[in-house]
């Protein structure tokens, strides 16, 4: 028979063996470009000529550091990744309190609130591109139609409007997520907590911002941690609908470094510009959680 | 205009005469008639497939079909196969593929980025291919160098010239009375432009390119020629040129043509360029050849009323400078199994006079032809556009040659290898963009596109090689 400690052992064993292909996995396919990502930010290397690689220091920093556009592609990208994410909580808090709301057939709509999310975004965003055609795109005909608009709207011909088209993009393809967490969070608040504010005398309003609200600020930190996280880095969104332009008026730093890498085969300036926007999230965060003292909320 | 181009009606229609001829080729190129000679019927034992880019048109299937009889006969377990390329993406795909050291075994590619790869040592020197095809074959106007020579060697093997013309929908033109558009210098283009723009209800005068993409680069280029601009000096070291009077002049050219342009023209390329025009939204463009079998399909009275011309000439210099893509073959050197084979069976296709001609009616008259015997085939006119639209193709084919020019080839002053680079990274649509969408001045535009050229030029020094 075995004793409680060889028990333990074994346990123990069995939960490494279960790690050990993810730890394998996240070495190959995460640590390991890291790393090379940030190796590379140190050397000048073109890919064409790999033997003529070499060492570089801070020169690629520098670089990104005097180049205009790489502060407006940041610019952009703040601007991008701030407009997105506050429409995408709104909208998306506003959805999960629709659907919340004990209506027949609201599974329905639940289910079909993940279509946006589940659809490819290269599939989206070549048929956006049809639709917000100005001179033969169904959007403007529409709106023309509706007796909207009497001129046609030049949505991705614009530097106004194609920044614009592509926040408009990324939040009807984003907000489900947001709405999705929420929802999950709405039906944990315990009913009770709405039922004495009622006694209490609190309208809708009220229960809103001094219960619904702070129940959801946990699962919204979340979300929009990581909805900054991966919105900050899109590179897909932009560049199939866009490809960053007219002009450069829709860069961000991910169209950036993809510009550096592969049109002007600087790997090392476009591994540059990563290692910077990993600093930059990873230090936007950290802020974040601070200030809305979620780590210390999930400690204690 | 319908009953017009109802009366044009020709004996065959293009899919039909496409149709046919497939099949009069597979019969004619499957050996009758033409004797191999012993160089080209080397067999090779080696099996898999020869991966070939070319760019989107069914030119390149042709060239593919020949190079496939060629491996029926000398390397049965040798299968070609063509993958296309979007004009937009070929950069991008051909350097991510380099760098990981996967290209194709065969490229169809442009002369500004061949030269670019043939100044990098990426490509297989092809002077014994250029041997069996015949050296002293090509037409009149054109030299061998044109499509990728360096250093005295030869890189590049034709595929076809291609220049874009002035594309003029002459109903329009003689219904408002514009006059001759072979006569038309820069101001009466313009003119012409904006007369159309106030007389016809939803027809924008001109459309070109003004997108940050490799066909406002073609464009604005042919522009800064025609000017006397160039980017490059090839005759001093390939100092930056580019911050010029004439690249002033080009640029506020484009300026004053915008507001007779579709508004969307700040995002179009290719694609848009031919919609509008086939679409029958735009009366001028500068184009290739290629609207004329989209709008022989889709729209037959534009078809009928369509007519390319040299571009209008600059007033000063009088310059009527093209585009030109000298198109061309070309071998990648490493991680290249099948070179030989690709050398054969390029060499095969290129000296049948058959295939050639195949290859330029598949997309008339969009591929012109290269070499002297193909030219004047008599199987060539038996194409159905030569019935009504001679003068067009004869301008595509030969009398644009005196007005050839590119990037890679300024002025056809000398070889840039720095050209491909510089549309990499749409260095030209991007000076475009910065008047037409930022609002800059010219001057500063074209202050900004040297600087940006000259850091190319400082950054690959080592594609110049003996030069500087």
């Amino acid at each position: 028979m075995f004793d409680s400690t060889d028990w333990k052992v074994a346990d123990r064993r069995i939960g490494i063996l279960f790690i050990i292909p993810f730890a394998l996995a996240a070495l190959v396919f995460m640590v390991y470009p890291v790393a090379e990502a940030v190796r590379l930010a140190f050397y000048e290397h073109n890919p064409l000529r790999p033997e003529a690689s070499h060492f570089v220091g801070l020169e690629n920093f520098r670089t990104i550091y005097d180049d205009p556009l790489f502060w407006k592609s940041f610019q952009q990208a703040t601007i991008w990744t701030a407009c997105s994410i506050v429409l995408q909580t709104v909208i998306g808090v506003a959805l999960a309190l629709l659907l919340h709301l004990p209506l027949r057939g609201i599974s329905l709509f639940r289910g079909l609130l993940l279509f946006p999310y589940i659809v490819p975004t290269v599939v989206i965003a070549l048929v956006l591109q049809w639709m917000l055609n100005a001179e033969i795109g169904v959007v403007n005909w529409s709106l023309k139609s509706a007796g909207l608009i009497d001129e046609n709207i030049y949505w991705l011909a614009t530097p106004n409007m194609a920044m614009i088209s592509t926040i408009m993009l990324n939040v009807w393809k984003y907000t489900p997520f947001v709405t999705i967490c929420v929802l999950a969070r709405l039906q944990t608040i315990p009913l009770e907590l709405y039922d004495a504010a009622k006694v209490d005398g609190a309208g809708t309003l009220r229960r809103f911002i001094d219960i619904t609200l702070p129940q959801l600020a946990e699962v919204l930190t979340v979300v929009v941690i990581f909805r900054t996280i991966w919105t900050f880095n899109k590179f897909e969104e932009i560049y199939l609908l866009t490809k960053g332009g007219p002009g450069t008026s829709t860069f961000n730093l991910a169209i950036y470094s993809f510009e550096q890498s592969v049109a002007s085969l600087k790997m090392g300036v476009g591994a540059a510009t990563g290692v910077v926007m990993m600093f930059l999230l990873f230090t936007g965060s950290l802020i974040y959680m601070r200030v809305f003292k979620f780590a210390e909320e999930e400690t204690a | 205009m319908q009953k017009k181009s109802e009366g044009i009606k020709p004996a065959i229609t293009r899919r039909q005469f496409l149709s046919d001829i497939a099949v009069l080729g597979a019969g004619a190129a499957t050996g009758a008639g033409f004797t191999l000679p012993a160089w080209a019927q080397t067999k090779s034992t080696k099996t898999g497939t020869v991966r070939v880019w070319g760019e989107p048109g069914p030119y390149g299937g042709v060239a593919v079909d020949a190079m496939n009889e060629w491996a029926k006969q000398f390397a049965p377990d040798l299968t070609f196969k063509l993958e296309t390329l979007s004009w937009d993406g070929v950069y991008v795909k051909l350097m991510t593929d380099l760098a990981a050291k996967n290209p194709a075994h065969c490229i169809s590619v442009e002369s500004p980025i061949a030269y670019q790869l043939m100044a990098e040592q990426l490509l297989e020197p092809l002077d014994d291919v250029v041997q069996k095809v015949g050296k002293n074959r090509l037409v009149d106007g054109v030299k061998w160098e044109y499509w990728g020579a360096w250093q005295g060697k030869q890189y590049v093997l034709p595929a076809h010239h291609q220049p874009h013309l002035l594309v003029v929908r002459m109903d329009v033109v003689k219904e408002l009375g514009l006059g001759d558009p072979d006569k038309w210098d820069w101001n009466d283009l313009r003119n012409a432009a904006k007369t159309i723009s106030e007389k016809k209800k939803d027809m924008a005068g001109i459309s070109l390119a003004l997108g940050r993409n490799l066909c406002t680069d073609y464009h604005f280029a042919a522009l800064l020629h025609s000017a006397g601009g160039s980017m490059f000096d090839p005759a001093n070291k390939f100092q930056v040129v580019f911050d010029s009077p004439e690249t002033v002049e080009a640029l506020e050219y484009v300026k004053s043509l915008q507001p007779y342009m579709p508004k969307g023209a700040v995002s179009y390329s290719f694609l848009e360029v031919v919609d509008s025009i086939v679409t029958g939204r735009a009366a001028i463009s500068f184009y290739w050849g290629r609207p004329y079998g989209r709008a022989a399909e889709e729209n037959k009275p534009v078809f009928a009323n369509l007519e390319s011309f040299n571009h209008a000439r600059h007033p000063k210099t009088g310059r009527r400078s093209n585009w030109n893509d000298f198109q061309g073959w070309c071998i990648p050197r490493s991680n290249n199994a099948y070179i030989e084979e690709v050398k054969a069976a390029l060499a095969y296709y290129q000296t049948s006079p058959e295939w050639l001609v195949r290859y330029c009616h598949s997309l008339m008259p969009n591929v012109s032809p290269v070499y002297k015997d193909v030219l004047n085939d008599p199987r060539m006119q038996t194409h159905p556009f030569f019935q009504t639209k001679k003068d067009t193709i004869m301008n595509y084919y030969v009398n644009s040659l005196p007005h050839s020019s590119s990037t890679g080839n300024e002025l056809l002053k000398g070889i840039s290898p720095l050209a491909g680079i510089v549309h990499g990274r749409s260095i030209l649509a991007q000076t475009v963009q910065k008047v037409v969408v930022d609002g800059w001045k010219s001057a500063d535009a074209a202050k900004w596109g040297a600087k940006e050229l000259e850091q190319i030029r400082k950054d690959n020094l080592r594609l110049l090689g003996g030069v500087v």
